[in-house]
C-alpha cells in the first residue's frame, strides 16, 4: 500500500514536470489574468515616473523596457 | 418560388418557416405579420443549414469532412470555421476528460442500435479502438492530420452548431425581432418576444416507447436534447444505450435514455445533455451542480 | 487500488463544477460572441500623475504626466504621453569635503560657489526644465503577430534626446506564450552652457590670480569645448511572457544595449589630493565613449483572492564593470471592491565603475579615465513606500503614493589618506517620493 502511495506520488511529480509542456491556461480560465491590475503595464505612470528617478539616480537602467536614450539627468 | 425548398405559413400572432435539413423537421418561428421578411429570413437560415450541412456531413463524398477522413495520414486543409469547430471540440473533449471524443465515430459501424440484440464482438470493437483518440489529432488554423483509420464525425455538435449560426444570422438581420429556431427540438430564441411572453414550442418527447409530444414554454436562451429513448440493444434482459464511451467502446451504462438542457446558447445546452449521458448513473448529480434547468428521461 | 480510484473520484467532482462556465466560453468562442455583443465605441484612456521627489538639502523635482490611449478597434492602439519635469537644487559635484572651506566655479563659468569644511560641495545652481513627448502606435499585423512602432523626444536647456523605437511580438499555445523582439535607436545631443570641459582640465578659480577678467574669461575658456557633443544609442531587446496558470504570469526580458560617444556628466570634477588628503586641484572628469551593457529582467505577478503580488528581479552587467542586482516587490491589497493599498519595496546593490575613483593622488599618472560621481561608485539604495488607490462610482481612479528612498554609497576600497579619513566620503542621499494620480 505505502509503495503505491510512492509510486503515485513518483506519478505525480513526474506529472507534473512534463505539465511543464503544457503550462499555461484556457481561454475561460482568464477571469484573474485579464483583470487590469495583472497587466505587465499596469501602473504605467508609477513605472514610468521610477524609471525616471532611478535611471537619474544609479548607473543601470532599463531591464523591463529600453535602457538608452534619455536625458541628461543628474 | 422557394416552396420546394421551404414553406412559409401564417399564424396568429406569428409566421412559421419550415424545411428538412439534417435528417430533422427544422422551423423558424417569427414574431412578426411580415411575410416578406419571414420569407427572407427563412431562406437565411435555411441556406446556412444547408451551407453547414454540405460542409460537415459525413455522408456526402466530395466536402470538406470527407477530405478529412480520407486524407490517408496527410495533413488536411481546414478554413477558419473548421478550426473554431475543432476547438470547440477540443474543449469538450478536455472538460469531459476524453470522454466526448469526436473520432469515436468509427464505433457506428460495430453498434447498431437497432433495438436488436446484436451485441458485436470484443474483438470487432477492439479492432475499433485504435482508430479512437482525439488526443493523436494534430490541428492548427490551417490544417488538420488525422492518423489512417480514423474518422471525425461532427454529429455531436452539428445540428446545434447549426441552430446557433442560422440564430446568429436572423439577430443580425432583424435585431429587434424575436426569432426561435427550431431543429428536431435543439433549439435556440434570439430574444424574448415583445410582450414578455413565451413561446410554446412542440416538442417530440421520449416515452418508453412511444413518441409523445409536449408543449414546452421557452422564453429566451437556447434548449437541446441527447439521447434517444428508441436506439438501443437489448440482450439478456441488460439495455445497451446508445451513448457509447469512447475509451471502452461500449455502451455508458446507467445513462438516462435522454435529457433536455436549457442554457444560453443551443449548441452549450447540446453539449451539457451530452456530457451528462456520459456521467451514466450520475447525469443528474452532474447537471445539479451545473446550475441550469434541465430534464431528464429515465 | 483503492487510492488511486479515491483520488480520481474527487478530480473528477472538481473538474465538473467548472463545466458550465467554461462550455460557456468555449461556445462565445466558437459562435464569436463580439458580433452577437454590439462592438462598444472605444473611449480615450487619460492617465496623470503628479510626482515630487525632494531630496535631503539636494535637489527637488517636480514632474507631470498625462499619457493617453486609445483602442481605435481590431487591437489597433495608439497611446501618447507627455512629461514635464522641473528640477532645482543642488547636486553632488564629485569633489571630496575638506576640513577647510573650499570655493568653486560655476560650470558656466559666471560667479563662483562657496562649501564650508566639513560639508559635501555640491552645486546648488542646478535649474531645469523638460519636456518629453512620447508616441506609440501598435496593431496586429500578418497572421499572428503584433507590431509596435513608437517615437521619444526629450528636451531640456543643454540636451535634447530623440528616439525611434520597433518591435514585433508574437503568441504561441493559446496566447499563453509571448515572445518579443524590439530595437530602440537613441540620438542624444548635449550642449551644456559654457561649454564641454576638455578632460582632465583643471577648473579655473578666480582668486585674485588674474589681471583682468578677461583674463580669468580666456583662461576659462582654455578648460572649454565650444560645439555641441552628441550619443549615439542602440537597443535590443527580447523578451517571453509566459502564463503559468490562473494565477501566475512571468516575464523574462533580456536587452542588450550599446551607446557611442558622449558619456561624461559635464558638471563633475575630481578632487587631486596630496598625501595629507588636501586638495590641491580640480579636474573635470572623463568617461570612456562606448558602453555596453547586457539586463537580465525576471517579473513576475501572481493574483491574490484579493489583490496582486507583483516581483521582479534585475541583474545588469556592462564593460564599464558595473555590475547591479534590483528587487523590486508590489503587493496590492483590495481593501474593498473600490479601494486598496500597495505597499512598495525595491532594494538596489551596484558595484564600482572600473574607472571610478572618490579622488585622485597628486603626482600619480592621470588615469586614461576618471569619474567620482557616486552614481558610478559602489552603493546601495532601497525605497519603502505605500500606494492608495480608490476607485469612484463614475469609474474614474485616484491614487496616492507615498515612498522614501535612500542611497548609501560605499567605499569601494579606496585608501583615505590624512585628513579624508575624518570626513564623509561616501554621504548619503534621502529623498521622499510623493504622487498623486488621476485616471479617467
Amino acid at each position: 500500500m505505502l509503495k503505491k502511495v510512492r509510486i503515485m506520488l513518483v506519478f505525480i511529480l513526474f506529472a507534473y514536470l512534463a505539465g511543464c509542456a503544457n503550462l499555461g491556461v484556457k481561454p475561460w480560465e482568464r477571469d484573474l489574468l485579464a483583470k487590469d491590475e495583472m497587466a505587465l503595464d499596469a501602473e504605467g505612470n508609477d513605472l514610468g515616473l521610477d524609471d525616471h528617478i532611478y535611471f537619474s539616480k544609479e548607473a543601470t537602467s532599463g531591464g523591463r523596457a529600453f535602457a538608452g536614450g534619455g536625458c541628461g539627468c543628474n | 418560388m422557394e416552396s420546394e425548398s421551404f414553406s412559409i405559413v401564417q399564424q396568429n400572432d406569428h409566421i412559421v418557416g419550415r424545411f428538412t435539413a439534417m435528417a430533422s423537421p427544422c422551423e423558424i418561428l417569427l414574431e412578426t405579420q411580415d411575410l416578406i421578411l419571414a420569407n427572407h429570413l427563412t431562406s437565411l437560415a435555411y441556406s446556412e443549414t444547408k451551407r453547414i450541412e454540405q460542409k460537415f456531413s459525413r455522408y456526402l463524398s466530395n466536402n470538406l469532412m470527407a477530405n478529412i477522413n480520407h486524407s490517408e495520414g496527410q495533413p488536411a486543409v481546414i478554413d477558419e470555421e473548421t478550426f473554431r469547430l475543432l476547438q470547440f471540440a477540443d474543449s469538450c473533449f478536455e472538460l469531459s476528460e476524453g470522454q466526448f471524443d469526436i473520432t469515436s465515430g468509427v464505433l457506428r459501424s460495430a453498434w447498431k442500435f437497432d433495438g436488436s440484440d446484436n451485441i458485436p464482438t470484443s474483438e470487432t470493437v477492439k479492432a475499433l479502438m485504435s482508430g479512437i483518440g482525439w488526443h493523436k489529432v494534430k490541428f492548427d488554423k490551417k490544417s488538420i492530420t488525422l492518423a489512417k483509420d480514423m474518422e471525425l464525425d461532427f454529429g455531436g455538435i452539428g445540428k446545434e452548431y447549426a441552430v446557433d449560426c442560422a440564430a446568429k444570422l436572423c439577430s443580425k438581420y432583424a435585431p429587434n425581432l424575436s426569432v426561435v429556431i427550431n431543429f428536431g427540438g435543439d433549439i435556440q430564441v434570439t430574444q424574448p418576444r415583445k410582450n414578455k411572453q413565451p413561446w410554446n414550442i412542440a416538442i417530440e418527447s421520449p416515452e418508453a416507447n412511444k413518441a409523445t409530444t409536449k408543449i414546452l414554454q421557452i422564453v429566451s436562451g437556447g434548449l437541446a436534447t441527447s439521447g434517444d429513448a428508441r436506439r438501443f440493444l437489448l440482450k439478456n434482459g441488460k439495455r445497451y444505450s446508445h451513448i457509447l464511451n469512447p475509451k471502452t467502446g461500449y455502451p455508458i451504462e446507467n445513462s438516462p435514455r435522454s435529457v433536455t438542457v436549457a442554457a444560453p446558447h443551443c449548441i452549450q445546452a447540446g453539449l451539457l445533455a451530452t456530457l451528462s449521458l456520459l456521467q451514466g448513473a450520475n447525469a443528474e448529480s452532474f447537471l445539479h451542480q451545473q446550475g441550469i434547468k434541465f430534464w431528464c428521461y429515465r | 487500488m483503492q487510492l488511486t480510484s479515491q483520488s480520481n473520484l474527487t478530480k473528477q467532482t472538481k473538474k465538473i463544477t467548472n463545466v458550465n462556465s467554461a462550455l460557456a466560453a468555449a461556445t462565445c468562442a466558437l459562435l464569436g460572441s463580439a458580433s452577437v455583443v454590439q462592438a462598444e465605441e472605444s473611449v480615450w484612456e487619460m492617465d496623470t500623475a503628479l510626482l515630487y521627489y525632494g531630496e535631503t538639502d539636494r535637489v527637488t523635482a517636480v514632474e507631470g504626466v498625462f499619457s493617453a490611449k486609445k483602442d481605435f478597434g481590431d487591437e489597433h492602439v495608439f497611446s501618447g504621453k507627455l512629461v514635464l519635469d522641473t528640477l532645482t537644487g543642488a547636486s553632488a559635484t564629485g569633489a571630496v569635503s575638506q576640513p577647510n572651506a573650499q570655493t568653486f566655479t560655476r560650470p558656466s563659468g559666471k560667479g563662483q560657489y562657496e562649501i564650508n569644511g566639513g560639508d559635501v560641495p555640491l552645486d546648488d545652481t542646478f535649474k531645469d526644465t523638460r519636456l518629453q513627448l512620447e508616441a506609440q502606435w501598435t496593431q496586429p499585423l500578418w497572421d499572428d503577430m503584433r507590431g509596435s512602432a513608437g517615437v521619444h523626444f526629450s528636451k531640456e536647456y543643454d540636451y535634447l534626446s530623440v528616439a525611434v523605437n520597433g518591435s514585433l511580438a508574437r503568441d504561441f499555445n493559446q496566447k499563453n506564450t509571448t515572445i518579443s523582439a524590439g530595437v530602440s535607436l537613441a540620438f542624444d545631443t548635449i550642449d551644456p552652457e559654457g561649454g564641454r570641459p576638455v578632460a582632465f582640465s583643471e577648473m579655473v578659480v578666480n582668486q585674485g590670480q588674474f589681471a583682468n577678467d578677461q583674463a580669468y574669461q580666456v583662461a576659462f575658456d582654455a578648460t572649454r569645448q565650444k560645439d555641441s557633443d552628441d550619443k549615439n544609442t542602440i537597443d535590443l531587446m527580447f523578451g517571453v511572457t509566459q502564463v503559468i496558470n490562473r494565477r501566475m504570469l512571468m516575464q523574462f526580458n533580456y536587452g542588450y544595449s550599446t551607446s557611442d560617444g558622449y558619456h561624461t556628466d559635464p558638471f563633475k570634477v575630481l578632487s587631486i589630493v596630496n598625501d595629507q588628503g588636501v586638495t590641491q586641484s580640480l579636474v573635470h572628469e572623463d568617461r570612456p565613449t562606448e558602453r555596453t551593457r547586457h539586463s537580465f529582467y525576471w517579473q513576475t505577478k501572481y493574483a491574490l483572492d484579493s489583490g496582486v503580488a507583483d516581483i521582479s528581479y534585475r541583474y545588469a552587467t556592462d564593460d564599464w564593470d558595473i555590475n547591479s542586482h534590483t528587487i523590486d516587490s508590489r503587493l496590492r491589497f483590495n481593501i474593498s471592491d473600490n479601494t486598496y493599498i500597495q505597499p512598495h519595496f525595491r532594494y538596489y546593490q551596484q558595484g564600482a565603475a572600473e574607472f571610478y575613483q572618490p579622488f585622485l593622488m597628486e603626482g600619480s599618472m592621470l588615469p586614461t579615465f576618471a569619474s567620482a560621481d557616486y552614481r558610478l561608485g559602489e552603493m546601495t539604495a532601497y525605497t519603502v513606500g505605500l500606494k492608495y488607490g480608490m476607485k469612484m462610482p463614475s469609474g474614474n481612479e485616484w491614487a496616492f503614493r507615498l515612498e522614501y528612498y535612500q542611497q548609501d554609497p560605499k567605499n569601494a576600497g579606496f585608501d583615505e589618506p590624512g585628513v579624508l579619513q575624518q570626513l564623509d566620503l561616501y554621504p548619503s542621499v534621502k529623498a521622499v517620493i510623493a504622487q498623486i494620480s488621476y485616471s479617467f
